[in-house]
């Protein structure tokens, strides 16, 4: 089944989003946003304007941290 | 919400995430600490019934008397095993318990080793000992373990080479053969320990991504309740 684990968990993202100053959108792999200081990532959570994608399908934040 | 909410929730956030850590890994180091309480008590025993068993009598001329293994299985195991089940039990979690226990638990390979007359399968007590200590997921007690035992088989291996390695005449650098040994197997012990421990933190933070993200949540609907509020409910008659 496309964009879901073999045990039928929602699928886990790959690549996010991150909203910069200017508006413009910075794109990190999955490993390099869970490289970012923790407090940092809960403030960018918190602020609601991540972007989460697998492959080209973009996921609502709660289906890529629940499949990560 | 003010840039100052979000930092002071954010901030919240991960202090409970890090309390969170700091619990988990506590209950780990406590929890083994007992489990070691038990191994050191048993290993008293196991230690006793082995000396019964493999020399229990020495002769003296024709007069039969207890052998001095017996005495050193009961005295010195008992000295072995009471410092460390004292700290198990009155301080639990203590970095100090766990080293203690480290060594007390090589020192405790040492004599089940000189008991059976140096066995080289006694050995394997050492390897399986190192393998029960990563249960505290905190690599820097392998190092006084490996420290211990290594030692352990210089000075024996000096002084009385039969308790350690069963025979009187082994070569100087008997000692390193093992502790290179021991060293080979620390080393993928040690980051099985920091895998552990940086799982450990993961799923802390993936508890507080979470929490960021439903508290995230709550206050945007919050506002918007705020922006379009319910109509009021009619007045009562």
């Amino acid at each position: 089944m496309a964009g879901s684990s073999p045990l039928g968990s929602p699928a886990a993202y790959d690549r996010v989003g991150l909203p910069e100053a200017n508006g413009a959108v910075r794109f990190v792999t999955k490993s390099e946003f869970e490289n970012l200081p923790v407090a940092e990532r809960v403030r960018l959570l918190m602020g609601g304007k991540l972007q989460f994608f697998r492959g080209d399908r973009q996921l609502t934040a709660r289906e890529a941290l629940k499949g990560a | 919400m003010t840039a100052t909410d979000l930092d002071a929730a954010a901030n919240a956030i991960v202090q409970r995430a890090t309390d969170r850590f700091r619990a988990h890994r506590d209950q780990i180091l406590s929890s083994t600490d007992r489990l070691f309480m038990w191994l050191m008590l048993g290993q008293w025993v196991f230690a006793i019934l082995i000396a019964l068993v493999y020399s229990p009598y020495a002769w003296e001329g024709k007069v039969k008397t207890v052998h001095a293994h017996v005495y050193t299985a009961v005295f010195l195991g008992a000295a072995l095993s009471s410092l460390p089940v004292a700290l198990a039990l009155l301080r639990p979690g203590w970095v100090v318990t766990r080293h203690v226990i480290a060594a007390a638990q090589m020192l405790w390979s040492a004599l089940l080793i000189h008991l059976t007359g140096g066995r080289i399968e006694t050995h394997f007590h050492v390897f399986g000992s190192l393998g029960f200590l990563v249960a505290y997921r905190d690599w820097p007690v392998l190092i006084t373990a490996t420290l211990v035992v290594a030692i352990d088989h210089l000075i024996r291996g000096w002084i009385w080479p039969e308790s350690v390695y069963g025979i009187t005449n082994p070569e100087w650098w008997r000692f390193l053969e093992h502790a290179f040994w021991v060293a080979f197997a620390i080393q993928f012990l040690i980051i099985v320990c920091i895998r552990s421990v940086r799982d450990m933190r993961m799923l802390a933070e993936k508890g507080a991504e979470l929490e960021a993200l439903s508290e995230g949540e709550w206050r945007r609907s919050s506002v918007l309740e705020r922006v379009d509020p319910a109509p009021p409910r009619p007045a009562a008659v």
